[in-house]
């Protein structure tokens, strides 16, 4: 449920920062979630490309053109 | 109006499907934990029976600790049953660095070693974020190398294991530790990409007497011998050609990712200085 208010919030938001940190969010809560299902593998991937990855790309990106939506 | 309502048929579309796939799995697929449906058969012949498999993932659960000797199935999965996927999943990666690196040398080529910032921990960010930076990336590498390395053995592999590494990259840029040299940097990054790439193709060229990937090495009397069947504590020099093509996956993600993420910061550099050249010139 967590995840789900997680993805919808990082869609709603205005400003594109907040929303790549509730991306990140979101990641990292999609993590435990593999991790309680057994699935070690995965949850590695998960957080490491999106946790951390994903997260970088985007605020690079986010730096590289403007910060708001409209 | 007529998109909202269009919107939430699809919504309701989506959720609809999702049910129509939820529903008979309960019943025909076994359910997580339970990964053998008959544990009779499992139990009484122990190992390597090919009767009675109905489906492909009990054949994988039942045989491949004999046939590959690696303890962790899904490494088992990747990189031998379906190594050719793997190939190709390596080569998707390399040819999107290879297109980011097009796409950006138009940038990148007018600054080739003219970004000099000050070697060492830059004035620019706070000493903080440079030094968490510089104390936990050893600490990063060295549990991306676990992965790659012990990737037989336990949960993990060569792509975990590169991207677990790349983000501690990550890490270095945004402590501001590669500041100098990003040109040489990529380059010596995308020769070792290359020669992992070309080393995972190799491995798989070297069992070509049997089949392209075929893993050679998982035999009995040789060096790299195979496990007992059951749980056991596994040696290193296991499952035959596995950790080598776990090494070269581990590298030319690592090298990958890190390009891509070099070269995109220094985008950002290069824009920061060209709007300083501005300003200075007006």
């Amino acid at each position: 449920v967590v995840i789900l208010v997680a993805a919808v919030v990082s869609l709603l938001f205005k400003d594109l920062l907040a929303s790549v940190v509730t991306f990140a969010l979101l990641s990292l809560l999609l993590t435990i979630v593999f991790f309680l299902l057994d699935a070690p593998d995965v949850a590695i991937a998960e957080a490491s490309i999106g946790a951390a990855l994903t997260t970088v790309i985007f605020v690079i990106s986010v730096k590289l053109t403007r910060r708001r939506e409209e | 109006m007529k998109t909202k309502i269009a919107s939430f048929i699809a919504f309701l579309f989506f959720v609809g499907f999702l049910f129509v796939m939820i529903l008979p799995s309960q019943y025909s697929i076994h359910l997580p934990g339970e990964p053998v449906r008959d544990d009779d058969v499992f139990k009484e012949s122990g190992q390597g029976k090919t009767e009675n498999v109905r489906t492909m993932d009990d054949y994988f659960l039942r045989n491949g600790q004999q046939e590959t000797g690696s303890n962790n199935i899904v490494t088992s999965v990747v990189f031998d049953y379906r190594g050719f996927d793997t190939l190709g999943e390596g080569t998707v990666l390399f040819i999107a660095v290879s297109s980011i690196s097009m796409l950006l040398y138009q940038f990148l080529k007018k600054k080739k070693e003219s970004v000099v910032g000050p070697s060492g921990f830059s004035p620019e960010v706070s000493r903080i974020v440079s030094y968490a930076a510089f104390l936990l990336f050893p600490i990063i590498v060295i549990f991306g190398a676990y992965l790659v390395i012990h990737g037989h053995l336990s949960p993990g592999g060569g792509f975990q294991g590169g991207a677990v590494t790349a983000s501690g990259t990550a890490l270095l840029l945004v402590g501001m530790l590669i500041t100098r040299k990003s040109y040489t940097t990529r380059k010596i990054l995308g020769i070792f990409e290359s020669l992992a790439l070309v080393a995972f193709i190799g491995i798989g060229f070297a069992g070509l007497t049997t089949a392209f990937l075929y893993n050679f090495m998982a035999t009995p009397d040789s060096f790299m011998n195979i496990m007992p069947f059951g749980p056991n504590n596994g040696d290193l020099t296991s499952a035959g050609t596995l950790p080598f093509i776990s090494l070269a996956v581990g590298v030319e993600v690592f090298c990958g990712i890190s390009i891509i993420l070099v070269a995109l910061y220094n985008m950002t550099k290069a824009d920061k200085e060209e709007e300083k050249e501005v300003k200075e010139e007006s």
